[in-house]
């Protein structure tokens, strides 16, 4: 028989499609993951990876995603957008990973999303700040947590709807987060009708909060709205309002509920009347009890996964990454940038721990609005909060 | 409101005079602008709290335990961001040597501390409102310092010999004087005195990783406003700069105030580039 180069060729091209398959069913499923780990905000991604190894071991143990194993890429970003930027980089390029979970803060999200876009990867991040979600622009990022307008729209309705206070004073604090958020809740503030009567960027480190907070009382403002991840900040702030006799309550950022400020309060009545953005899967009710999901869950996560010093939603949010990728490989039975992405666009919705997610070819901010609602700042335990005044 | 202005200005502005003091005692017998001070200021805050609150050491123990450590800290950086570069004093290399290394302290602060801002424990619990401890504090350690510091210089021998090297170090070496264990413990000395703002003032500034490049600005104002090697200038310009800062904070706020407080201190320097009290020294061409 004669063999010709054409044939030859012909039959190695056919011999490494058919060998492919084989190859891939016993390789690892390659997940991605940018987490901030150590250095500042290193707190949520501690959570998130809480959430992703136990994802990945209940996978695993399970059979793992038609019988492949679920492998966890990690990379300690340390918040910092240039290590972000290089361990991007190596994912795509060297360890082929097939998602990317992460990054978790926003300024490290800004340097890597328009990175990944340029390579197809597909991305799940939590990241807040509203422009890092552009299906056009970066059709393989999706967000499955709340944008920072979410947030806003959640703290605005309560402050003007529940607490009813016309005039809001409305602080930020000096970083780039502070100054943008604090500006687009006195637009929406306005937009709302509010009277926005005292308005602030404070430096963080000002160690007497006094003058700002005598502003704001003589500027007649009935709530304190907060953008503010400093804690310091926010404690001395808290302080203040107690030294000076005022009850005005605070509205805002997450970090009013952070465990630090217990430490750093002189007294634990300064937390009262104080509500931070919070998630109605995470929450407890009236009678102390989650929702029978979220319960679930952390029945599940006994034992195994630490709660008491963390977020359950950094948690299940950490766990649903880790599943939404598995799903969409068991689901469309590949690993391709196209299919992972276009499973996710078709999920309307996906019923997560953290929430139920829905996502479409339009629209990539996967989180329901009416899941973000406002906790009772001082309230935490096994990392979840008592409901806010005011919801049934 | 002029109440709260001076309290809280004055123990700001005595916190920024005991670091500025910190850089003239380092620059005294080196020549060196160690950027190392705004960090013995941050971790007299830190490692008080970790003595105090986490160790559950008291005030008796504590207190020394914190200076020990900063002392320790002070040395480290004679031997390390200091010595190496003294023989090339005039390219300025120290800049590089002594940043490098207060942002080791920081990175190491941060690591193995908190990123977050952590209590600094009540000292005696005493006063409430505007003379709460934490305002007088500061002032108190900043006049213990200054008193302490005059009767060092003028009436013991070791701090006639810090002055004799301050004055001509190559003068007091050819009498002598050891100038190299002099500087070491010049060091020591100005990381205790680095340590003890920050101590004084944790009550105001907390345990916080990041306090350090603030007082390192904040210090070195006074250092420039009072003249160079100044202490009595530095606690002056120290409790100016306090002063003026809580009062733009109160008037302008927060991000107008540190325009105000480097708007304030560049017109000075136009006026007077060595300093309010400093005094200028012809130079041989």
């Amino acid at each position: 028989m004669l063999l010709t180069r054409r044939s030859l060729a012909l039959g190695a091209a056919s011999t490494a499609l058919l060998a492919r398959p084989a190859l891939a069913a016993n390789e690892p499923l390659k997940i991605g993951w940018l987490a901030a780990l150590t250095g500042a905000s290193s707190a949520p991604g501690i959570g998130f990876n809480r959430g992703v190894v136990f994802a990945a071991n209940s996978i695993n143990a399970a059979g793992g995603v038609k019988g492949r194993q679920i492998e966890i890429v990690t990379r300690d970003t340390q918040g910092d957008p240039t290590k972000a930027v290089n361990a991007t980089q190596e994912m795509i390029s060297q360890l082929k990973v097939d998602a990317i979970w992460g990054p978790t803060n926003s300024g490290e999200s800004l340097a890597t999303t328009s990175i990944m876009a340029r390579g197809k990867m597909p991305n799940l991040h939590p990241c807040v700040v509203d422009s890092l979600i552009d299906p056009k622009k970066y059709p393989n990022a999706f967000r499955i947590a709340p944008s920072n307008g979410q947030w806003d729209d959640a703290v605005r309705g309560y402050t003007l709807k529940v607490l009813k206070a016309k005039k809001v004073a409305v602080v930020g604090d000096t970083t780039g987060y502070g100054v943008t958020a604090a500006k687009a809740s006195v637009e929406a503030f306005k937009k709302d009708g509010a009277d926005v009567a005292y308005t602030a960027n404070i430096d963080a480190t000002q160690p007497d909060m006094t003058p700002d907070m005598l502003r704001a009382r003589d500027a007649g403002a009935e709530a304190i709205v907060v953008w503010s991840v400093s804690t310091g900040m926010i404690a001395r702030m808290l302080n203040t309002r107690a030294t000076m006799g005022w009850d005005v309550p605070f509205v805002g950022h997450p970090s009013l509920a952070a465990g630090d400020i217990a430490g750093l309060i002189t007294s634990p009545k300064n937390w009262e009347k104080v509500y931070a953005v919070g998630y109605k899967s995470c929450s407890f009710d009236a009678a102390g009890k989650l929702p029978e999901r979220s319960a679930e869950f952390v029945k599940s996560l006994a034992g195994k996964v630490e709660l008491s010093d963390t977020l359950l939603w950094w948690v299940a949010a950490g766990f649903d990454a880790v599943t939404m990728v598995a799903k969409a490989v068991e689901s469309t039975g590949d690993t391709s940038s196209a299919a992972i992405i276009g499973y996710w666009n078709s999920l309307s919705p996906y019923p997560g721990k953290f929430g139920d997610y829905s996502f479409s070819a339009t629209q990539h901010n996967g989180y329901p609005t009416s899941e973000v609602v406002m906790s009772a700042a001082n309230s935490a335990k096994t990392g979840a909060f008592a409901l806010a005044p005011g919801y049934s | 409101m002029l109440q709260s202005i001076l309290a809280s200005g004055l123990a700001v502005g005595a916190v920024y005079a005991l670091i500025a003091i910190t850089y003239n005692t380092m620059f005294a017998t080196s020549r060196v602008m160690s950027f190392t001070a705004g960090q013995l200021g941050m971790l007299g805050g830190v490692l008080g709290s970790m003595f105090m609150l986490r160790l559950g050491l008291p005030l008796v123990l504590g207190l020394p335990a914190t200076l020990l450590c900063c002392a320790v800290i002070g040395v480290v950086t004679e031997f390390v961001a200091v010595r190496p570069v003294l023989k090339s004093l005039d390219q300025h290399l120290y800049v590089l040597s002594t940043l490098a290394f207060a942002l080791l302290i920081q990175q190491v602060t941060a690591i193995e501390w908190s990123t977050e801002p952590q209590p600094f424990p009540k000292l005696f619990g005493l006063g409430s409102g505007v003379l709460d401890e934490k305002y007088w504090l500061p002032v108190v350690t900043c006049a213990v310092v200054i008193g302490g510091l005059e009767f060092l210089y003028r009436r013991t021998l070791v701090g006639r010999a810090f002055l004799a090297v301050a004055e001509d170090n190559f003068a007091a070496r050819a009498l002598g004087l050891p100038e190299r264990n002099l500087r070491v413990a010049s060091y020591a000395l100005a990381a205790v005195v680095g340590g003890l703002a920050g101590f004084s003032g944790g009550e105001l500034l907390l345990a916080f990783f990041a306090n350090g490049p603030q007082l390192n600005f904040y210090g070195f104002i006074p250092v420039a406003l009072g003249g160079l090697g100044n202490n009595r200038g530095a606690v002056i310009g120290g409790l100016g700069l306090g002063l003026f800062q809580q009062a733009a904070n109160f008037t302008v706020g927060g991000i107008f105030a540190s325009v105000a407080v480097f708007a304030l201190f560049i017109i000075l320097l136009l006026v007077a580039p060595q300093g309010l009290f400093g005094t200028s020294t012809a130079r041989r061409v």
